[in-house]
C-alpha cells in the first residue's frame, strides 16, 4: 500500500493565498488555511466482480489527515475498485461494507476545480440501502468505461465530486487516474488499475461554503 | 395531434394536384430508347433524368468496368455513400450521414431481411446477376414504409430476355479470393427463363499478426438465382423468381474457442401484371423470405461453449394499380400487408409484427416545365403506433441547360423486434439488456429473484409503447448542362431525425452492474450538400467527379456544447477544461469531406477499357477517447485516406473477355481502425459467352 502525500509548491503557494483571503473576509484569527493536495495511487482492491459477488474491504481515506485510514469511524470516504462511498447514511450491505458512522455526503458538480468554488448543501445526499451517493455504473457517477477495444476506465471530464465529511466540513475532489503511476496513455492491459489519483481542496473551517 | 396536421396537409395537396390537372399540357417529349430509366423512385418507370427526387442508377456496365464483384465494392465508389463496417463483421451502408438501418434495402423491388444487428451485410449480394443498381436518396416511407428514413437501394436483376445465351466469369484476387459465375438465359415467345450461379470463397485476411484472430476469417457462399416469366397475353404476365444464399464462415473467439456461423436465407416471389387497357395497369406481389443464422463456438476437447440462432420471416402482400390520364398524368394506388416473424436466441417470445398498409401517388405536370409528386402511406401496426408518410416533390425546367429540383419527405424506421423484446443477460462482465416491451415481465422477475438493487426507471413508464423513429428529409437540388461535354447536378439535403431510439440504465443489480433497455431520446440532424460532375470529351475518355460535404450532430450534443456543460482534458490525468461549440465534431464514423475522381478511357477499335477511381474520406472519430461522452476536437481521429484502384479490361473477341486490376493500388490500410479495408489486392478475371 503505498499513498503519497504531495504538497506541490504551487499548491502550498495556493493555500496561503486562500488563506490571506479568508483571514481579510473573517478577520478572525484561528481560521485554518484551505488545503489543496495530490493524492497520487490510493489502492483500492476488490474481490469478486465480473458477475461473481464483490468483497474485500474499502480503502478509508481522510480530507483532514489528508491520507488513508484504518479507523473505523473516522473517515470520510472510502474506495473499492470503481465504488466510492461516503461515511453518512447506509449501507447497501455488499459483503465487506463498512457501517456508516459519521454524516458525510456528496454530490456530482459539473465544472472545472476552479470554477467549482461554492458549495450547494441543497443537494447532498447519502449512501443508502439502493444505492450510493456517487451512483456506480459508467456514466452514472465519476467515470466512464469505454468498452471495446481499450476497456479503459477513465475519470468523466468536468465531474467533480463535493462532499461533506463524516464532521460536516467540505471537500471537492477531482479524479484524474484510475491507473498505477497516472500514466498519460494508460493501457488496461499493462497497467494496474484501482490505483487512484486525484486533486482535492478541503475547506477545514467549520460552516465554511466556499473553497 | 401531429399526425392530423399532416393528414390535412397532404388533403390540400391532393386538392391543389387536381386542381392543376386542369391547366395540363401534353408531355411532348421525345423519348430516348438509350435513356436510363429508374423504378424505385415513384413504383412507375421514370427517366432519371426527369425525376424530381435525388437519385443514382449504377449500371451492369459501370459494376462490369470496375470488375466488382461484391456489392460494397461498388457501392464505395458513390459519392456521399459508404460502408461501414460492424462489429459482426458485416458492412452496412451509410447514405446521407445516416447509419445502415435507415436504408431500405430491395431486390427487384423486394425488401431484403437479416439485419440481426441492425445491419444488411451487403457482401451478401453479388453482382453477377445484376441489371442496374437504383439509389433514391430523402426518406421514400410515403411508398416503401419502415426503414426508408435515408433512402432506398433497389438492386434490379437480370430477366429473360429473347434468345438463348449463357455466360461463364471467373475472378481470382488476392488473399485466395474465388469467384465464379454461371448466368443462362432463355426466352423464346412467351416463356423466359434465367438462372443464376454464384460461388465466392475468400481466406480472409489478417491485419494484426499479434493477435490469434484474423480480421476476416475465411469464409465460402453460394448464391442461387432463378427466374421464370410467363407472358400469357401482351396484357397479362407473371414471374416467379427463387434465390437461395448460403454461407459458411469460420468463427474464432481464441486459440481455444472455435467454431461457424452459417447464413442461409432464401426468398420466393411470384408477381403479376395485367395491363387491363392503356389507362390502367394492375400488380400483384406474394413473396416470401427466410433468414436463417447460426453460430456456436466449441471448446478445444470439442465441448460447446455457446451457440446462438436467428431465425427471421416475412410475408410480403402487395396489390399496386398505376393509372395514367390521357395526359400522361400518373396515379399509382396501392393496397399491401406485411407479416414478419422472429425466433432467436435470448428473447423472451417468439413475436410477430402485423402490418396492412396503403399508399396512394400522383405525379402529374401542371405545366410543360413543371414536374409535380404528391404521395403518402399509411401502415397500420400490432406492435408499434401507426404511421402516416406523406412526400411532395418538385421538377422544374428553367431552361435546356438547367432544371431545379427539391422533395419534402417522411420517413420513419419501427422499432426493431431487438429493441422490443430482447432478454439477454451477460453471463462474464454480469450486465442484462432488456427489450421495451421484455421489461414489465422480466424486471419483477429479476426483483423476485433478489437481483436488483435499485430500480432507475419505474415500471410504469413502460406502459406507453416505443415509438418508431421518424425523420423529416429535405432536398433541394438543380441539374445543370454547361455544354455537351459537361454536367453537374448539385444537391443540399437536411435530415432531421427524432424519438432515436438509444439504451439506458433502467435498474442498478446488486453485483454492481445495470439492466439497460431501450427508449426514445436522440434527436440528430444530417445536412450537407452533394456534387456530381462529368466531363466527356470526346468518345474515348470521361471524366467524372464527386463530393459530399457532411454535418451530423446530435442536437442534444449541440445543445450541452452551446451551454458549456462538456469539458475535456489535454492528457488523460491533466486537469479538465470547458469546452466551447466549435469542438464539437458531430456523429461518429461520419467524415466531413468524402469524394471521389474518376477517369474511364474506352478504345472502340482494339476493343479496351481502363479505368482508375480514386475515392477519399476525411478523418473522422470512432470513440470518444476523452470520456465526455461527445465527439470533440481533442478526441482521436480516424486519419483521412484515399483509396487508389485500377482496373484493364480486354474483348479477346466475340466470345471471350479478360480482365486485370489492382484495388487500393497504394496499399492503404489502418490495422487499428479500419477492419474492411484488406491492403492491395490483384486480380484477374475472364468472361466466356458460349
Amino acid at each position: 500500500m503505498r499513498i503519497m502525500k504531495t504538497i506541490k509548491f504551487f499548491t502550498i503557494a495556493l493555500a496561503m493565498t486562500s488563506f490571506i483571503a479568508c483571514d481579510s473576509d473573517n478577520d478572525s484569527d484561528d481560521t485554518i488555511p484551505v488545503v489543496s493536495i495530490t493524492v497520487e495511487d490510493l489502492h483500492a482492491p476488490q474481490q469478486g466482480g465480473q458477475g461473481q459477488p464483490i468483497s474485500g474491504a474499502f480503502t478509508k481515506f481522510d480530507f483532514d489527515l489528508g491520507m488513508e485510514t484504518d479507523s473505523e469511524t473516522d473517515w470520510d470516504i472510502a474506495f473499492r475498485a470503481t465504488d466510492i462511498i461516503v461515511n453518512g447514511g447506509m449501507s447497501m450491505g455488499t459483503t465487506d461494507e463498512p457501517d456508516r458512522t459519521g454524516d458525510a455526503g456528496a454530490y456530482i458538480a459539473t465544472g472545472t476545480m476552479e470554477e467549482i468554488t461554492e458549495v450547494d448543501i441543497n443537494l447532498f445526499t447519502q449512501d443508502s440501502d439502493s444505492g450510493y451517493a456517487i451512483m456506480s455504473g459508467s456514466g452514472n457517477g465519476w467515470y466512464t468505461y469505454t468498452g471495446p477495444p481499450t476497456f479503459l476506465i477513465t475519470p468523466t471530464p468536468g465531474k467533480i465530486l463535493v462532499f461533506k465529511t463524516a464532521d460536516g466540513k467540505y471537500a471537492k475532489v477531482e479524479i484524474l487516474s484510475y491507473y498505477e503511476g497516472a500514466p498519460v496513455d494508460p493501457d488496461a492491459f499493462t497497467d494496474q488499475s484501482r490505483y487512484y489519483t486525484f486533486n482535492y481542496v478541503y475547506q477545514p473551517n467549520s460552516g465554511e461554503t466556499t473553497f | 395531434m401531429l399526425n392530423k396536421n399532416k393528414v390535412l396537409i397532404f388533403a390540400l395537396l391532393i386538392v391543389f394536384s387536381s386542381y392543376g390537372q386542369e391547366k395540363q399540357k401534353n408531355d411532348s417529349t421525345v423519348e430516348n430508347e438509350l435513356e436510363e430509366v429508374i423504378v424505385t423512385g415513384t413504383k412507375t418507370i421514370r427517366k432519371l433524368s426527369s425525376l424530381p427526387l435525388p437519385a443514382l442508377i449504377i449500371t451492369q456496365k459501370d459494376i462490369e468496368k470496375s470488375n466488382s464483384t461484391r456489392l460494397s465494392e461498388i457501392f464505395n465508389e458513390q459519392a456521399g455513400l459508404i460502408t461501414i463496417p460492424d462489429f459482426g463483421g458485416g458492412e452496412g451502408i451509410q447514405l446521407q450521414g445516416l447509419d445502415s438501418q435507415y436504408t431500405l434495402i430491395l431486390i427487384d423491388g423486394l425488401p431484403i431481411i437479416g439485419r440481426s444487428a441492425g445491419t444488411l451485410d451487403i457482401n451478401r449480394f453479388s453482382t453477377g446477376n445484376i441489371k442496374q443498381i437504383e439509389i433514391v436518396k430523402g426518406a421514400s416511407s410515403s411508398l416503401y414504409g419502415s426503414e426508408a428514413i435515408g433512402g432506398v437501394i433497389n438492386i434490379i436483376t437480370k430477366r429473360p430476355v429473347e434468345g438463348f445465351e449463357s455466360d461463364l466469369s471467373y475472378y481470382t484476387g488476392s488473399n485466395n479470393t474465388n469467384d465464379a459465375n454461371l448466368l443462362m438465359n432463355y426466352k423464346k415467345n412467351k416463356i423466359g427463363f434465367t438462372l443464376f450461379a454464384n460461388s465466392y470463397k475468400s481466406d480472409g485476411y489478417d491485419l494484426d499478426e499479434n493477435d490469434e484472430l484474423n480480421t476476416v476469417e475465411p469464409f465460402k457462399n453460394y448464391t442461387i438465382n432463378s427466374k421464370a416469366t410467363f407472358d400469357f397475353s401482351k396484357k397479362l404476365s407473371i414471374a416467379i423468381n427463387g434465390r437461395y444464399f448460403d454461407q459458411i464462415q469460420d468463427y474464432i473467439a481464441s486459440s481455444e474457442l472455435l467454431g461457424e456461423s452459417s447464413i442461409k436465407e432464401w426468398n420466393l416471389s411470384l408477381t403479376g401484371n395485367l395491363r387491363s387497357n392503356d389507362k390502367w395497369n394492375n400488380s400483384i406481389e406474394l413473396y416470401k423470405t427466410n433468414y436463417y443464422a447460426n453460430e456456436y463456438l466449441n471448446t478445444t476437447d470439442g465441448e460447446n461453449y455457446s451457440s446462438s440462432f436467428y431465425d427471421h420471416n416475412l410475408i410480403h402482400i402487395e396489390f399496386k394499380s398505376i393509372y395514367k390520364t390521357e395526359v400522361s398524368n400518373t396515379y399509382v394506388f396501392g393496397l399491401g400487408y406485411n407479416n414478419e416473424t422472429l425466433d432467436r436466441t435470448y428473447f423472451t417470445t417468439r413475436p410477430e409484427f402485423k402490418s396492412p398498409y396503403a399508399f396512394v401517388q400522383y405525379d402529374f405536370k401542371p405545366k410543360e416545365k413543371l414536374n409535380l409528386i404528391v404521395g403518402g402511406r399509411y401502415d397500420s401496426h400490432s406492435e408499434y403506433k401507426s404511421q402516416f408518410s406523406p412526400k411532395s416533390a418538385v421538377r422544374y425546367e428553367i431552361n435546356d441547360q438547367v432544371a431545379i429540383k427539391g422533395s419534402l419527405g417522411y420517413g420513419y424506421k419501427a422499432p426493431d423486434f431487438r429493441q422490443l423484446y430482447f432478454n439477454f443477460n451477460n453471463a462474464t462482465v454480469g450486465y442484462t439488456v432488456l427489450g421495451y416491451n421484455a421489461v414489465s415481465e422480466v424486471l419483477p422477475q429479476l426483483v423476485d429473484q433478489g437481483q436488483i438493487a435499485n430500480i432507475v426507471v419505474p415500471l410504469s413508464e413502460f406502459n406507453d409503447k416505443l415509438q418508431a423513429e421518424s425523420s423529416i428529409a429535405l432536398n433541394l437540388g438543380a441539374d445543370v448542362k454547361f455544354s455537351s461535354e459537361i454536367s453537374s447536378d448539385f444537391n443540399l439535403f437536411f435530415n432531421n431525425i427524432k424519438n432515436l431510439i438509444d439504451t439506458r440504465v433502467i435498474a442498478n443489480k446488486i453485483n454492481g452492474q445495470n439492466v439497460f433497455s431501450y427508449y426514445n431520446i436522440n434527436e440528430v440532424i444530417t445536412y450537407g450538400l452533394e456534387i456530381n460532375s462529368s466531363y466527356k470529351p470526346n468518345n474515348n475518355f470521361k471524366l467524372s467527379a464527386g463530393y459530399q460535404l457532411l454535418f451530423a450532430f446530435d442536437k442534444e450534443g449541440i445543445r450541452a456544447f452551446n451551454d458549456g456543460e462538456v469539458y475535456a482534458r489535454e492528457t488523460p490525468v491533466s486537469p479538465a477544461f470547458q469546452l466551447n461549440k466549435n469542438d464539437y465534431f458531430g456523429l461518429y464514423n461520419r467524415s466531413r469531406h468524402m469524394g471521389y475522381i474518376k477517369l474511364f478511357y474506352e478504345n472502340y477499335e482494339s476493343k479496351f477499357n481502363g479505368n482508375i477511381r480514386l475515392t477519399y474520406r476525411s478523418k473522422y472519430g470512432l470513440y470518444d477517447t476523452n470520456n465526455n461522452t461527445y465527439l470533440d476536437v481533442y478526441d482521436d481521429f480516424v486519419k483521412g485516406y484515399m483509396i487508389a484502384d485500377l482496373a484493364l479490361n480486354k474483348e479477346i473477341n466475340n466470345y471471350s473477355k479478360i480482365g486485370f486490376g489492382i484495388n487500393n493500388v497504394f496499399n492503404f490500410k489502418d490495422i487499428n481502425n479500419i477492419s474492411n479495408i484488406s491492403g492491395r489486392i490483384y486480380y484477374s478475371k475472364i468472361n466466356i459467352q458460349l
